[in-house]
């Protein structure tokens, strides 16, 4: 039953993730582009999806605070900083696309502009440092309190967190491919095949440091799947890669949103069978099935979300439905 | 510095926050909800030229409650880590529950409805606000659930230390939970009214051209808030009697408060177990609100041969009344939240024990950065609703055919 609810986090992340993530890639490439028309034109590309995409996280977090009451605490007070980080980026990046265009003006529409760049850089960072944290261990001591903040601050979570800012670049732009009408998309296409060796090769450096670290060696406790799942991450920029040069933006998408994903598995996988690996007492780590809330709870919880399931995932669908497509001159255009 | 202290500081801050927003959207998405409907029955032009004016009010309002939401949704982990740990398995499921089944589907059907204006049919673009309206209306009430757990824990027993799950109907028969939602609610229709008929009478003072649009606001907003406040004031009363049974320590002089507070001082050690003097200063304030507001229905009768638009004066105390609930509001929430110290869970978890073993400089950063960041974010969204509420129905971007271009924004008064 734990394994279960652990899956079903991971699953709510990990999507947040995928779809967080081309709106943070969207938000990142206005830095790029400072004609008007073209930023409005790509914002409104996410447009119907955007407030449906954000939920995944609010949702992740009620079920780690339903589902796992323990591991909440501690997770979110021990990684205080990297939190922080992205929950100011979230919310920069909510509050910036939403009202950018409520001014008229061009001056403070440019404003808004610049903070949802510096909200989809920190909340990318952020949930980068988050999970690499999560691969790191934490310094958790015998009382179950995660001592002090200062363990995040190592290369190897500086070079994840850059790393996953670079992927949700990437992923921005092969969205961007997809949804834009023909003739604009050309050029994204062409700033996606630059962004993929940037991708690998923040992914390479965070791998080498990583295996460098002995804090990660440490904390890995199935480092066969880590490998395999790390050349899963790899294979998918690569397909991107050749998706984009042969004009199917489909495909390349398809595959940066494994690109975006594997990093939570790969984390989840590693670590298990605990949820916080402890650096400083090994008896002292979490284990999944500890963390988790009573079976009664879990129960609860059960009951109400199996039937629930179909209803958000087929509401989530029905956006997707009407709005597939690329965006045209008759796209409502609102933000 | 003391990080407990910081800590309630701060969730006192971004919920009080979080608070004044989300009380606007559950009262105008319920005003929108008959706009709307209204528009699709009788096909009059008013009303969809209300629904796109006042829909595109609470779409800007909306966003500053996604945002300080989801930093209440983070601080519980952050902040109050203790709380999660020793109660987490009972206080948690209310708040997973709210977020699946409220707030998921809340923001998916709110996109689908800003976008959705001229390319869905219209019973379904309809369809899609009656989901945002159930859907928050479902998360105030699992959010009340949650928080009169707080107030009065039930349904619960403890073992090894920590709070398990017993009986969850306990949760829902809670008496300090009932009583409360429907002050909440109907407090927050009563805000709604009040923007709405606040709002028409600036535009009527100032004899904007679209009289018949503001006139028929006016006439809804009045009618909504002076029914909302009579309820207001019986659900207010009526927890009194709640308080007095589960919460004798809250308001001071109840008889019942010696005993308990001298078992309290027999399991948890000597301490001070009475909220401090703070949390009854609000209440007496907040009743006298909610008298004065009750005056609201002497304007009704003045509905008659638009008397209260003819006489002026009910415009003008209209929108200088606008501020009063809000700040009732605040109060209310101060006297029961304050009032329940100095524990996070009634008798059960004192807040010493519920708060994140951070440092104390930590806490001060996120304070500071918060407070500022939700602060600014506030005060920019009142000045975009006050201007787009000054713009008025002309053309709001809200439900714009796609390829119209702004209009002029600015229209000249039909009569200066
Ligand atoms: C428009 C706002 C508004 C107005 C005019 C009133 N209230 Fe209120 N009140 C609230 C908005 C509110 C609130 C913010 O919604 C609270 C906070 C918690 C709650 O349940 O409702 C609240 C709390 C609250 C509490 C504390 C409950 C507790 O500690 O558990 C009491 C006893 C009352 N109210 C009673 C009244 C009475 C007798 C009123 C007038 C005759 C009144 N309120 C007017
Ligand atoms: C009585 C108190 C509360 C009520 C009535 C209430 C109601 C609402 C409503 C109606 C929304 C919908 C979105 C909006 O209006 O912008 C919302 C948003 C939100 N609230 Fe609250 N809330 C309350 C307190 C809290 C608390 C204490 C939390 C912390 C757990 C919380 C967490 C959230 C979150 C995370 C969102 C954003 C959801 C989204 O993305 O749509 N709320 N709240
Ligand atoms: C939305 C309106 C609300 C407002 C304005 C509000 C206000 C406050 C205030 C003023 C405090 C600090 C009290 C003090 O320590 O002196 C506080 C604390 C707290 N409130 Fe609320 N509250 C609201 C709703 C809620 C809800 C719905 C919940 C539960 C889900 C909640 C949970 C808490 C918790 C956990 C604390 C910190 C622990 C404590 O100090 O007792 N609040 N709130």
């Amino acid at each position: 039953m734990e394994l279960a609810w652990y899956a079903l986090l991971g699953l709510f992340f990990a999507v947040y993730l995928v779809l967080g993530g081309y709106d943070y890639g969207v938000g990142l490439l206005l830095a790029r582009d400072t004609d008007p028309a073209r930023r409005r034109a790509a914002l409104n590309a996410v447009g119907p999806f955007f407030l449906g995409n954000e939920v995944w996280l609010v949702a992740a977090v009620g079920i780690l605070f339903g589902a796992f009451p323990v591991l909440e605490g501690e997770l979110l007070s021990g990684f205080y900083p990297a939190v922080l980080c992205a929950l100011t980026g979230v919310v920069l990046v909510t509050a910036g696309v939403q009202l950018r265009s409520r001014p008229a003006g061009q001056r403070a529409r440019t404003r808004w502009d610049r903070i949802v760049v510096v909200g989809s850089a920190l909340a990318a960072l952020g949930w980068g440092a988050v999970l690499a944290g999560l691969l790191q261990g934490v310094p958790l001591r015998a009382d179950g309190h995660v001592a002090g903040v200062t363990h995040l601050f190592t290369p190897f979570v500086a070079a994840a967190a850059l790393a996953v800012a670079a992927l949700v670049a990437l992923h921005g732009a092969t969205f961007l491919t997809l949804r834009l009408p023909a003739a604009d998309a050309a050029p994204v296409g062409r700033l996606a095949a630059r962004l993929v060796p940037v991708a690998l090769t923040t992914v390479g450096a965070a791998t080498a440091l990583g295996l460098l670290s002995a804090d990660v060696r440490a904390a890995a406790q199935q480092p066969l799947v880590a490998v395999l799942l790390l050349s899963l991450l790899v294979t998918a920029l690569l397909t991107a890669r050749a998706a984009v040069a042969r004009r199917r933006p489909g495909l390349a998408f398809a595959a940066t949103c494994a690109a975006l994903a594997l990093p939570v598995a790969l984390v989840g996988a590693t670590i298990w069978p605990y949820a916080l690996v402890s650096t400083v007492d090994p008896g002292a780590s979490l284990t999944v099935a500890d963390a988790a809330a009573s079976t009664p709870t879990l129960r609860l919880l059960g009951w109400l979300t199996l039937p629930l399931l179909p209803a958000l995932l087929g509401f989530q669908a029905m956006c997707w439905w009407v709005f597939r497509g690329r965006t045209d001159g008759r796209a409502p255009v609102y933000w | 510095m003391d990080t407990l202290l910081l800590a309630r500081l701060q969730f006192a801050t971004t919920t009080s926050i979080h608070f004044l927003f989300v009380a606007v959207t559950l009262g105008l998405v319920t005003l929108l909800v008959y706009l709307q409907t209204a528009w699709v029955i009788t096909n009059k032009p008013v009303y969809e030229r209300l629904t796109r004016f006042w829909g595109q009010l609470y779409v800007i309002n909306y966003v500053l409650g996604i945002a300080t939401g989801i930093v209440m949704e983070f601080q519980f982990g952050l902040n109050w880590s203790g709380l999660s740990r020793y109660v987490g398995n009972v206080f948690g499921a209310p708040l997973a529950i709210e977020t699946l089944v409220a707030f998921f589907l809340e923001s998916t059907f709110l996109g689908m409805w800003i976008f959705g204006w001229h390319r869905l049919r219209r019973g379904v673009h309809l369809a899609l606000l009656w989901g945002v309206a159930i859907t928050a209306y479902a998360s105030a009430f699992w959010i009340m659930v949650a928080n009169s757990w707080l107030q009065n824990p039930v349904g619960y027993e403890v073992r090894d230390g920590v709070a398990h799950l017993t009986d969850f109907s306990a949760l829902l028969d809670n008496p300090t939970f009932r009583m409360a939602l429907g002050h909440v609610v109907t407090a927050a229709l009563l805000v709604g009214g009040m923007l709405m008929a606040a709002v028409s009478a600036w535009h009527l003072v100032r004899r904007t051209p679209d009289f018949a649009l503001h006139r028929k606001g006016l006439r809804i907003g009045l009618v909504t808030s002076a029914v909302a406040i009579s309820f207001v004031q019986g659900f207010g009363f009526a927890q009194f009697f709640a308080i007095g049974d589960v919460q004798p320590t809250k308001f001071g002089d109840d008889p019942a408060a010696a005993p308990l507070i001298a078992d309290w001082t027999a399991r948890f050690g000597p301490g001070d177990y009475t909220p401090p003097a703070l949390a009854n200063v609000g209440l007496g304030f907040m009743i006298l609100i909610g008298f004065t507001l009750g005056l609201l229905w002497l304007m009704l009768p003045l509905l008659w041969r638009d008397w209260v638009i003819r006489l002026r004066v009910p415009l003008w105390i209209l929108q200088f009344a606008l501020p009063l609930p809000f700040v009732a509001l605040i109060l209310g929430w101060i006297a029961r939240e304050v009032g329940r110290q100095p524990w996070a869970a009634y008798g059960l978890l004192p807040v010493e024990q519920a708060v994140s073993p951070v440092s104390p400089w930590l806490m001060l950063t996120s304070l500071i950065g918060f407070s500022l960041l939700l602060g600014t974010l506030a005060v920019t969204n009142w000045v975009l609703l006050a201007r787009h509420a000054a713009r008025g129905a002309h053309d709001p971007a809200l439900g714009r055919q796609p390829d119209q271009p702004p209009a002029d924004p600015h229209p000249e008064p039909a009569f200066a």
